[in-house]
């Protein structure tokens, strides 16, 4: 460890902000106590050498006051990884502008976009006060990832650049080094993700659970208290840290959670070592303690109008918004709107990939998706569903992206449906004496359109109904579970079916363009083609689509790609075919999402994105620096 | 009565037996598991899983083991009192269902008392003054409880509730009493919270009961005995209480074997309305994302409990009825 002295020195290296604010520092109220006692070392020991300064005033934001109780309402006790996803702690994080900057880790640097070093601060501990040092990086590497008991399905995909590791090194007590053959753009983006890739995790903590360093007859002793099969159980469930369940799991995370599931409401308290502090030194977070309390999802639009909550918007709809508007005077709070990140709120996804050949055929005809995407009224959908506060738009990235151009937004998105009948008259379905189009083998053109939504996604399916009716395409839509959905699309029963759009409709040019390209299973435009490339051909089927074979072999050059520039032009490449293509047919996005904040809450933006990816929900605008005024 | 209880436990190991077996090919019967609903549900809101991870929970569970081995390590389990695990909790089903069984014992139980106090009366009222305008009134008052559909009515009273009283949406009591000691305040919110769902489970038990108990009574007020007894000049309650209610309570008895299992699962479709934290809305949850061992032990649970309420409500009904014989195991 770094000396008393070292630590003055490094203070003076940085900059001298820190060290002028340092006076006005204040020990929050809540841990004078126990710093007075002895148990806690004072704010300065806490925090790191260097800890990282929010510049409240370049954020629009002001500094706050120590102090108060968050209350938020959750659906699931699963639920509480809303607590890792909002407090947004990453070894380098998406500031506002989407760019990926250091947090946790002092700095680092990146050379051919292969070999990543990383720094780390010095000082920085644990939440139980232990140093964060390179020790954890490690463990988490060669104890954790690539240790065959715990990680029995080898290292995760995003480890491995063409099948191969990475080297690892502990360069010096603070600082590591991943070294790749070839470039990994994945790596970096995989850090900052709202569900983080955990390169470091607390050996001191988590030794006493593995095999390799706990004396074998204590391992055993606690594998039977705690009811766990084996060893690798126990080290599994104590070592989660993205769904925050083992109260004793230490952490970097603003808030730490007290209470052990099950429980009907989660304590998280403040982490006395939280590396962040305002610009006059105060450590953040300032709020002290999250409630989360668990509800039924149908029960928390009412509880949130009735002032149990002070910071919500999961669960919340637009359809919402008039109650909690209602109710806000009452209960004092305000309903801020905030733009949603998807790509399109509702989309719909022709399966390229069903299984009745005649529909394949028509499906895989780019003609036939443009018609489709020209028949439905984008505007009327605006302003019917979303009071026309919403976008028109085809199933794109978003306005705030660096990487939108209007041509993506509004290909074959206006509403022209004579240019659509053209189209359809002239791949050669013909309509029959109902006025319903035939399809080549005689059977009438019927689309059956799956769907495992709420109200929206039904809503918005009844008026594009009508839509693909004028052009002579019957639609019958039918709701099911999304699990079943979900395996009915990938054994090609399913011919369309409704999804949001893009997850990362606000994507930057260094975050991987899986969604435009066959990956997954899970996709529901190809899903064979997706498994076979999961697979490594073991599944699925081989893409037979020439522009759907350029998209997956983009991404991969994606995947090896080393600068930005590189990798911006192929994300261009990429939106402009999946776009032109229409492989998936959008409706509107920008739907606007209600975020209730009590009256007293300061620093919560009046206007932000929600999104899972990649601004973490809350977690981009730091929660951390949220506080109470008084009334 | 002894060789009759000793018949009845033993019949109850193969039953149980058909029943466990029941239970699991039931749970196991859709296809996938609860691994890809996860998948999907995360999916769904733009969360990703890595597939080897999802691989290596498969195998961890013994997902990739025969469905009949992984039957037989379930029902072995249960029977050393290990119910198995919960994956969506990740804890082992016996923590994650103790918690909220004590509040649904006690909920249910309210509200049995509450639909009791409630019907006998009005049976008896509606019995004793048949074809009346009040045997109308009160019947139709018990039929608009059943008729009217429990989530709505719990909704319209939560609305209520919460506009005249302040009473917080939701839930068994305030939220800053959760996971507190017992204490006066704790109690009286809970009490408050307490009201609706006792009126609203309440209520739609009611009618059943008082349609029962009035046409039992009125079968046995018509009865030559009772005829005897008014005109030898017996008190008209005495008349009405001593035997003719007494006789009527047969399907009451009867009741009790359905009775333990409800005290347990409590009303679901309320429960879930109201954010209860009772075992309902955990059954119904583990069944939706086929979290197979959760819902199967608490399935399995309440078998038990329906095997052990039937033999109990049997021998109720011999104390009670003398006319009814036990004549288990003899042919």
């Amino acid at each position: 460890m770094i000396s008393r002295a070292g630590w003055f020195a490094a203070m003076a290296a940085a900059a001298t902000f820190t060290l002028v604010s340092a006076g006005f520092a204040e020990e929050p109220p809540s841990l004078k106590e126990a710093v007075e006692s002895g148990k806690l070392p004072p704010m300065e020991e806490r925090l790191p050498d260097v800890p990282r300064v929010i510049d409240m005033a370049a954020h629009g934001k002001t500094n706050g006051a120590y102090g108060g109780t968050l209350r938020m309402l959750m659906a699931d006790a699963k639920d509480i990884r809303m607590m890792t996803i909002y407090g947004y702690s990453r070894l380098v994080g998406f500031n506002e502008q989407l760019e990926i900057v250091p947090d946790i880790l002092e700095s680092f640097e990146v050379e051919e976009g292969r070999i990543f070093t990383f720094h780390l601060r010095p000082g920085h501990r644990w939440s139980d006060g232990h140093p964060f040092t390179a020790e954890d990086f490690r463990y988490a590497w060669e104890d954790v990832e690539t240790n065959e008991a715990l990680s029995r399905g080898g290292a995760s995909a995003v480890m491995l650049v063409d099948g191969e590791l990475p080297t690892f090194e502990v360069v010096d007590e603070l600082t590591v080094r991943y070294t790749w053959a070839k470039p990994n753009p994945q790596f970096l983006p995989s850090l900052a993700g709202a569900s983080p890739n955990y390169i470091a995790q607390p050996a001191h903590y988590l030794k006493q659970f593995h095999e390799k360093y706990a004396t074998a007859d204590e391992l055993a002793a606690k594998v039977k208290a705690a009811g766990s099969r084996d060893w690798v159980a126990l080290h599994t469930v104590k070592a989660r840290a993205y769904r925050p369940e083992n109260p004793e799991l230490p952490t970097l995370e603003p808030w730490m959670n007290t209470t052990p599931p099950p429980a009907e409401r989660f304590v998280f308290k403040r982490n006395p070592f939280f590396h962040r502090v305002d610009g006059e030194g105060n450590q953040l977070p300032y709020i002290d303690e999250v409630y989360l309390g668990i509800s039924s999802a149908d029960i928390i639009p009412a509880k949130t109008g009735t002032g149990d909550s002070d910071l919500q918007a999961r669960y919340l709809r637009f359809d919402n918004f008039t109650f909690l508007k209602e109710s806000s005077e009452q209960h004092k709070f305000d309903v801020k709107l905030w733009k949603d990140g998807t790509g399109s709120q509702v989309a719909y996804l022709p399966n390229l990939n069903v299984s009745d050949p005649v529909w394949r055929e028509l499906f895989r005809d780019a003609r036939f998706r443009r018609a489709l995407s020209l028949g439905i009224h984008r505007e009327e959908i605006n302003q019917q569903f979303y009071y026309g506060l919403a976008q028109p738009a085809a199933n794109s990235v978003l306005e705030g992206s660096p990487l939108y151009k209007p041509q993506y937004a509004q290909a074959y998105a206006e509403y022209d449906p004579d240019r659509a009948n053209a189209l359809l008259d002239e791949i050669g379905l013909k309509r029959g004496a109902d006025g319903v189009r035939l399809l080549p083998d005689g059977r009438r053109a019927e689309i059956i359109i799956e769907m495992a939504g709420g109200t929206e996604e039904t809503d918005v399916t009844q008026l594009v109904t009508e839509y693909w009716g004028t052009l002579g395409i019957k639609v019958f839509s039918r709701a099911m579970q999304l699990d079943n959905m979900r395996r009915r699309f990938l054994s090609g029963e399913t011919m369309m079916s409704v999804w949001a759009g893009l997850n990362v409709g606000l994507a930057t040019p260094d975050m991987p363009p899986e969604e435009l390209a066959p990956v997954s299973a899970v996709q529901g435009t190809w899903p064979q083609w997706g498994q076979y490339l999961e697979t490594n051909g073991v599944a699925g089927e081989k893409i037979d689509v020439p522009e759907v074979a350029r998209l997956a072999e983009l991404f991969q050059a994606w995947r090896v790609s080393s600068t930005t520039e590189e990798r911006t032009a192929i994300w261009h490449d990429m939106l402009a075919i999946y776009t032109d293509q229409v492989f998936t047919i959008g409706t509107v996005n920008g739907v606007l999402q209600p975020v209730v904040v009590r009256n007293t809450l300061k620093n919560v933006p009046a206007e932000g994105i929600y999104a899972f990816s990649p601004v973490s929900f809350f977690g981009v605008y730091m929660p951390d620096t949220f506080w109470f005024d008084k009334e | 009565m002894l060789r009759y209880i000793a018949y009845r436990l033993l019949a109850a190991i193969p039953t149980l037996f058909l029943i466990s077996a029941l239970v699991f090919i039931i749970i196991e019967l859709p296809p996938g598991d609860y691994f890809e609903t996860y998948v999907a549900e995360l999916q769904a809101q733009g969360e990703t899983v890595d597939p080897k991870k999802i691989e290596y929970l498969k195998q961890e569970y013994g997902f990739d083991q025969p469905l009949i081995e992984r039957y037989f390590t379930w029902v072995g389990g249960m029977l050393q009192g290990d119910f198995g695990y919960s994956f969506e909790y990740e804890l082992p089903v016996s923590e994650v269902v103790g918690n909220r069984l004590w509040l649904t014992i006690l909920v249910s139980t309210i509200t049995i008392i509450f639909t009791w106090l409630i019907a006998f009366p009005i049976g008896i009222y509606s019995a004793t003054h048949q074809y009346s305008w009040s045997d109308y009134g009160l019947t139709f008052l018990g039929l608009l409880g059943l008729a009217t559909p429990n989530f709505l009515l719990a909704l319209i009273l939560l609305y209520f509730a919460n506009v005249w009283f302040g009473t917080s949406i939701g839930h068994l009591m305030d939220a800053q009493y959760i996971d507190q000691p017992m204490s006066w305040p704790k109690f009286w919110s809970m009490a408050e919270h307490m009201v609706i769902p006792v009126i609203v489970i309440g209520t739609a038990g009611t009618a059943g009961m008082i349609r029962r108990l009035r046409a039992n009574l009125l079968d046995e007020l018509q009865k030559q005995y009772v005829v005897t007894a008014r005109a030898k000049g017996v008190p008209p309650t005495r008349a009405l209480l001593k035997y003719p209610l007494r006789m009527s309570l047969n399907f009451f008895i009867a009741d009790i074997g359905s009775i333990l299992p409800a005290v347990i699962s409590g009303a679901e479709v309320v429960a879930i309305v109201l954010s209860l934290e009772t075992t309902g809305p955990l059954l119904i949850r583990a069944l939706q994302s086929q979290d197979m061992y959760l819902a199967g032990s608490f399935l399995m649970f309440l078998a038990t409990l329906t095997v052990i309420g039937v033999l109990v409500s049997d021998i109720a009904l011999a104390i009670l009825d003398p006319r009814i014989r036990l004549q288990g195991g003899r042919r």
